[in-house]
């Protein structure tokens, strides 16, 4: 199981909760800003507050003046001067008294100070005292005589007034100073006020930091935990991965393992029946061969299934005549549909939009046989419809196709479990009906891979609807002209009967599949005495003819067929070979051979010598142009795909690497023993086979070893090659 | 060449129209002496001196404005002629200016309060005159209106009031 960490969760909660926290410091962090934002100011626009005038001075200066007065008054009693110039200066010394007087009255000082009761009283009684003497001045001032006495009795009572500035002095320079002491503390306190916040400040910053470090250890812990869960995640992936692969590969193997036998199976059946038999043992075949038969179909189908869950199901693109198609696919049901007497029908517009489009009819046929082989089993003495209609699929011309049965219906249970891998309705149905439950599986992959729609509406006991769309585009007019002119030269070769004559059981596959693929009969003989058995009993219209083979080859084969009275003497006779040198050509000449054409044989080359058959003489096709290895691969793959299609390629390609590792098997035997004619011919199969796959590479180093002296490390080489080979393709 | 030439004499005319003072020497004082103006003087008119008495510094350019200062209560309205015409009446030169009160008080102020700033002497606050106990007759008053940086203690030191007498330093 992939699990985090067990420590990580905690981490990552941790972690949460320091964030938190951060952030509730991050505001109190703010908030502390703000207060020591507000103190500062307000500070500031204390010391701003400076309109005012010094109290101290102004109380000083009363004092000063009240004296001076009081001197130049006492001076004037005691010198009896009472001159005009004196009395002026006197009344000027009041003046300005009286204005000292009014400055603490008006001027704005320092709060406190006005609002001290003893200043308050000090003032007054000061106020009083000055405004008392004010008519006298002011007689004075207007040169008004004045009496001594009065003067006099001035002196007295400023000789008080003196007493009570002096006091006032002395008070307020207490006060002022005691203020002063009491705004050093206030400044002081707000410093201390300043300095905690800016601890506390620093404090945050602290631990900001410090949760920050820790956060990100815990993601930098957190980011080594995920990536470690990744890394063993992609380990299991890998892991199921390859487990999914080397079933898929089983699979595969054990296919085509199966197929084989079974294809013996039913060709021998199908000859058996062909033949006269009691009505006993017929049946007895009719019920191997249809066993064969249903086997076949399972095997198939499991294979796609392989396929589909290998993810190496493609869809190519054809021109494709969707009525012939369906024509043909119904053609091949006929007999199972009159055997569960069931009646079919089509319904398929006369005039489709588009009568050629592009898309897989290989896999389309596929999904018809699977839909319409279910509603005919599951169908009796019912009805069969397949409708063909145009749609519209995401914007883009598209066609429907519905199959309508009368059959047991499946309910709502089923239709959920139904598209599902392994699934049937019910177990009965397998046991009943049969199948692997995977038709609809792969009908739905393949459906999907065309970008198409599956679906089935489908009541119990009343039957069911099976639909699908699929996009269908018109084909353009490239694709059409292709093919069209792929099948002009077919349908202008004539349809010859053509004996092939091939040891090689992949040359012999390959060559039969492209002349089946032009329409061609053909008959094969795996090795010179088989062929002249076969000439000498029926006539052939053309026979293809193997220069190297066991037991006779193709000169001393083609002497005989030419010597005997056989329907044959005058057939044909192309020779195959890989060898193309003079003395070759001549010694096939001498033989009398018609024509002489090189190995590989390509679709072409055999097209041509079709072509010629009829002419006299020179039947030699021309050589293929040389072609680098790697694209001999590819160029030989898409040949033998367009002709016998992907699968047959793979087994094909399967069943050279099986000969090729017996043959290189052998080799290490003959090279053990000395035995040189062996090795030749070993490798000239090696040869011929490996061409014939387009696997140039292979083909020329056997073509080496049959030049120079065959060693030990030489073949290891060989096989090196063969091995790189597979290798590349597997992958 | 003759636009340049009319331009000079337009100049000149304007020159001598904006500062009659400058031109003449100073009057002798006909009423009570409020103002006496000492230092290297152009225009002395008493001894070496230059004595104002409150029609003649009232007929030099001035100015008025209202504010607010630490010594009295609410907006005032102070007027008087500017101290740089005062002293460009007397022709006054030096650096310094040492402003005198009638208690002795004292202060100093560098010429570019004078010559930068429109410091007046005021002479009327409201509209009267003032008298000694109300800071007369003359009280230095710098432009808080115009320029309320000034307000701080720096200048209110500098504003004296009961001023007697002005002396010019180098």
């Amino acid at each position: 199981m992939i699990d985090l960490d067990p420590g990580s969760g905690d981490i990552m909660q941790r972690a949460s909760k320091a964030t938190v926290v951060l952030q509730i410091f991050a505001v109190l962090l703010l908030v502390t800003l703000v207060i020591l934002f507000i103190d500062i100011s307000r500070k500031y626009s204390a010391l701003q507050d400076g309109i005012r005038e010094n109290a101290l001075w102004s109380v000083y200066q009363l004092d000063r003046e009240a004296r001076r007065l009081h001197e130049t008054l006492y001076v004037m009693i005691v010198e009896k001067d009472f001159s005009a110039a004196r009395v002026k200066a006197l009344s000027t010394r009041y003046d300005i008294l009286y204005s000292r007087m009014s400055i603490l009255d008006k001027a704005s000082f320092d709060q406190k100070f006005r609002a001290n009761a003893t200043i308050g009283g000090l003032l007054t009684g000061i106020r009083q005292g000055v405004l008392d003497r004010e008519e006298v001045f002011n007689a004075l001032a207007a040169g008004r005589p004045v009496s001594p006495a009065v003067l006099e009795d001035v002196v007295r009572s400023f000789d008080l007034l003196i007493k009570d500035t002096e006091q006032l002095l002395l008070y307020s320079n207490t006060t002022v100073s005691t203020g002063r002491a009491d705004a050093r503390d206030e400044v002081l306190w707000l410093q201390a006020k300043s300095a905690g916040l800016v601890i506390l400040l620093v404090c945050c910053m602290v631990f900001l930091v410090v949760t920050l470090r820790r956060q990100l250890k815990t993601v930098r812990l957190a980011g080594l935990s995920l990536e470690r869960a990744t890394s063993r995640l992609k380990d299991a992936y890998l892991d199921a991965e390859a487990g999914n692969r080397a079933k898929s590969q089983f699979m595969a193997t054990m296919g085509h393992e199966i197929r084989t036998p079974l294809n013996a199976i039913l060709g021998t059946a199908e000859l058996l029946q062909l033949s006269p038999l009691p009505p006993t043992v017929a049946s007895g075949v009719q019920t191997i061969r249809r066993s064969g038969e249903s086997l076949l179909e399972l095997i198939n189908e499991i294979l796609d299934f392989a396929k589909i869950e290998h993810g190496t199901l493609t869809i190519e693109e054809r021109a494709v005549d969707v009525a012939a198609v369906v024509v043909a696919t119904v053609d091949i049901l006929r007999d199972r549909v009159t055997e569960h007497s069931n009646r079919f029908v089509l319904e398929m517009p006369s005039a489709l939009p588009a009568a050629v489009i592009a898309t897989d009819p290989t896999r389309l046929r596929q999904i018809l046989l699977n839909l319409l082989s279910n509603a005919i089993k599951f169908t009796s003495e019912g009805v069969v419809t397949l409708r063909v209609i145009p749609a519209v699929l995401a914007g883009q011309p598209a066609l429907r196709f519905e199959i309508n049965d009368t059959g047991i219906g499946i309910d709502q249970t089923g239709l959920e479990r139904l598209f599902r891998p392994f699934s049937q309705v019910d177990a009965s149905i397998s046991r009943n009906y049969g199948g692997t439950g995977l038709g609809l599986t792969i009908c739905k992959q393949i459906v999907e891979a065309m970008n198409g729609t599956i679906g089935v509406e489908s009541r119990k006991g009343e039957g069911s609807t099976f639909w699908f769309e699929i996009p269908a585009p018109a084909a353009g007019p490239a694709l059409i002209d292709a093919q069209a002119l792929a099948r002009d030269t077919h349908e202008s070769l004539p349809s010859l009967r053509i004996l092939l004559v091939e040891d090689n059981a992949v040359n012999q596959q390959v060559a039969a599949g492209f002349l089946a693929h032009l329409g061609q009969t053909v008959v094969i003989a795996s090795n010179g005495l088989e062929a002249v058995e076969r000439a000498g009993a029926e006539p052939f219209d053309l026979i293809l003819m193997d220069m190297q083979m066991p037991r006779l080859d193709g000169i001393e084969a083609t002497r005989r067929i030419r010597g005997s009275d056989g329907p044959c003497s005058q057939t044909p006779i192309i020779a195959m070979t890989a060898n193309a040198s003079d003395d070759d050509r001549l010694s096939c000449q001498q033989a009398g051979m018609t024509g002489f054409q090189s190995k590989p044989v390509t679709m072409r080359q055999l097209r041509l010598v079709i072509a010629a058959v009829d002419l006299p003489e020179d039947t030699q096709a021309p050589t293929a142009a040389p072609v680098c290895a790697d694209d001999a691969f590819e160029l030989r793959r898409t040949e033998i795909v367009d002709a016998l299609g992907a699968e047959a390629f793979d087994e094909l390609l399967d069943s050279f690497f099986d000969d090729a590792s017996s043959l290189l098997a052998d080799l290490h035997v003959t090279l053990a023993t000395e035995g040189s004619r062996d090795a030749d011919r070993l490798l000239h199969t090696l040869k011929g086979a490996a061409s014939s796959m387009g696997l140039q590479k292979v083909a020329d180093h056997s073509e080496n070893l049959r030049q120079g002296t065959l060693s030990k490390t030489l073949l290891n080489e060989l096989e090196m090659t063969v091995a790189g080979y597979r290798r590349h393709i597997a992958a | 060449m003759t636009t340049r030439i009319s331009l000079f004499a337009l100049l000149l005319t304007a020159a001598s129209t904006l500062l009659p003072f400058s031109a003449r020497a100073l009057e002798v004082p006909k009423g009570d002496v409020i103002l006496t103006v000492t230092g290297r003087l152009d225009h002395p008119n008493a001894d070496g001196k230059a004595q104002f008495d409150l029609p003649m510094l009232e007929a030099l350019a001035g100015r008025s404005g209202e504010m607010e200062t630490p010594w009295t209560e609410g907006r005032l309205t102070f007027s008087g002629p500017l101290l740089r015409s005062v002293l460009a009446a007397a022709g006054a030169h030096g650096t310094k200016v040492k402003l005198t009160a009638l208690n002795d008080y004292s202060a100093e102020l560098p010429m570019e309060d004078v010559t930068d700033l429109d410091t007046m002497l005021a002479t009327r606050m409201n509209g009267a005159v003032m008298s000694v106990r109300d800071k007369g007759p003359l009280f230095l008053i710098y432009p808080f209106d115009e320029k309320p940086e000034l307000m701080n203690e720096k200048y209110f030191s500098r504003s004296v009031w009961q001023i007697r007498d002005i002396e010019v330093t180098e």
